[in-house]
């Protein structure tokens, strides 16, 4: 059995066919991303998580905070890591085993989104220099599939680690050990949001679905941070974008990021007022 | 005759005596259990479960709707829905002079291509042999594509085709059923075509309610004075 997804030529003829008429086949705008549903602590015992649906993708993100050992050309800094994992239960196509292309090509992008836009302080993450620094880990496996796993890995990623706790460690006897009472916030700077747009012909959509995302030739994933500065950028695909395409994708993801943006600081704000 | 139709899980007892256990059913001693979620159906001799959800189990002469997934030198493989591909051998498209040096494969039909078939053979040992060499088989051309679970196909069709009967004159659609649960719809007005889709999609979902021919009746009805 073949473990990519085909679609049909005729559904994809008829998403053309949508599209010439400015449509789309579920519905919405070109520029319009689907419902985002964010609920976080879905797992109550890690430091921070979030359950994330996007339309009917779903993926859940779990962080692990604790004392590692710095690289040893970045002692005066934390570390930051982003995995991501698919599982057979969110798609008929997705088989155990190694992790394939795509799914690591997914896993960096979201790492990349979070690490360039520089959400996470990691120069206060540092509990003794060049001994013992704070890591925090964001793992993320996905529950449902139906395209676009960029963005809504990385808006789980992003709100687990918005509501994360993380304890305060010290070095006693050359050992990190654990200061009671010493939960709080991490050290955020940014909110980075991805917006990933697909190109089918010679329109562009943004959040594509699963059946969008098996049509589409080409796509690119762009996040901005809280400023609007684009930060990170990933383009896949066989087909090329003109110059006034990826202007105009710039522009989408500056303008739908912020949105976004918006409901990942009022999730973080609900979160926190209840405690 | 059927009586004594129940509900039934994986791991109930249906009925114990001497039976034979056909579908869906095993053996355990002198005790008849059912392998599935469905509706058990206890015959004079015999005994057999009705699965209420599940893939497509490939039976000879059903028409299915496959999709290509991929090619080699020699045959098609086909999505049909099932735990098995189908496999359609290049000789019965390209006829028994059939060359691999001189024929290409995705010159008749291609990756994502959606043909109506038959299953010409299947043992369960091997995946199922399909046939598209007979009239009204082939590739479809035009359409959408509607997915329904395998156990509505017959509440689908209908008694004698009723049902399917009533929707294509209703919308002036034209639907081929796959045994498989995959439904092609084709239709020259757009309306038609989503009120076809619509009926389709209903049947799928209520297909336990008893009138369910009057309901899909009024809601093509209703839709044809707006």
């Amino acid at each position: 059995m073949a473990t990519v997804s085909v679609i049909d030529e005729l559904k994809k003829a008829q998403i053309l066919e949508l599209l010439e008429q400015g449509k789309r086949i579920d519905g919405r705008a070109l520029d319009e991303p689907r419902k985002i549903l964010i609920e976080v602590n879905a797992i109550p015992k890690a430091n921070g998580s979030a359950k994330v649906r996007l339309g009917d993708t779903e993926v859940l993100c779990g962080v692990k905070i604790q004392p590692d050992r710095p690289f040893p050309d970045m002692g005066d800094k934390g570390l930051f890591m982003c995995t991501a994992e698919l599982l057979p239960l969110s798609h008929s196509t997705v088989e155990t085993g190694p992790p394939r292309d795509d799914v690591i090509e997914l896993a960096r992008v979201v790492d990349r989104g979070i690490r360039e836009s520089h959400m996470v302080d990691v120069a206060q993450l540092v509990i003794e220099k060049d001994k013992s620094v704070v890591g925090v880990f964001a793992d993320i496996v996905s529950l449902d599939y139906d395209g676009n796993l960029f963005d809504a890995c990385s808006y789980a990623a992003t709100a687990a680690l918005l509501t994360s706790k993380t304890p305060t460690w010290e070095m006693i006897d050359d050992k990190p050990t654990v200061v009671e009472g010493g939960e709080k916030q991490l050290p955020i700077t940014t909110i980075p949001v991805s917006v990933t747009m697909g190109k089918i012909g010679n329109h562009i959509v943004v959040d594509p679905n699963g059946d969008e995302w098996d049509s589409m030739s080409a796509r690119v994933t762009i996040t901005t941070d809280s400023d609007g500065n684009i930060c990170a950028l990933q383009k896949g695909g066989s087909d090329g974008f003109t110059q006034e395409e990826i202007n105009q994708c710039g522009d989408l993801s500056i303008k739908i990021g912020a949105k976004i943006r918006t409901q990942l600081k009022s999730t973080q704000e609900e979160y926190q007022k209840n405690g | 005759m059927a009586d004594k139709r129940k509900y039934v899980i994986p791991g109930d007892i249906v009925t114990s005596g001497p039976f034979r256990p056909e579908q869906n059913v095993i053996l355990e001693g002198n005790n008849i259990i059912s392998t599935v979620v469905g509706i058990s159906e206890i015959y004079e001799d015999s005994v057999k479960v009705i699965p209420l959800t599940g893939k497509y189990l490939p039976k000879i002469d059903d028409l299915v709707i496959g999709k290509v997934v991929s090619h080699t030198s020699l045959s098609w493989e086909l999505d049909i829905n099932s735990c098995y591909i189908g496999f359609l051998p290049a000789m019965d498209v390209f006829g028994r002079d059939f060359s691999t040096h001189s024929d290409e494969l995705s010159s008749k039909l291609k990756t994502g291509d959606l043909v109506a078939a038959r299953i010409a053979n299947f043992d369960r040992t091997r995946d199922p042999l399909i046939t598209i060499s007979d009239r009204d088989l082939g590739k479809i051309d035009d359409g959408v594509l509607v997915k329904i679970s395998t156990s509505k196909v017959p509440r689908l069709i209908g008694k004698k085709g009723s049902m399917i009967q009533m929707i294509e004159n209703g919308t002036n659609a034209a639907v081929t059923i796959g045994q498989n649960g995959w439904v092609v719809v084709a239709c020259e007005s757009a309306e038609g075509l989503a009120k076809a889709k619509k009926a389709i999609e209903m049947v799928n979902e209520k297909a336990h309610i008893a009138n369910l021919t009057d309901l899909i009746q009024d809601m093509l009805n209703e839709k044809d004075e707006s």
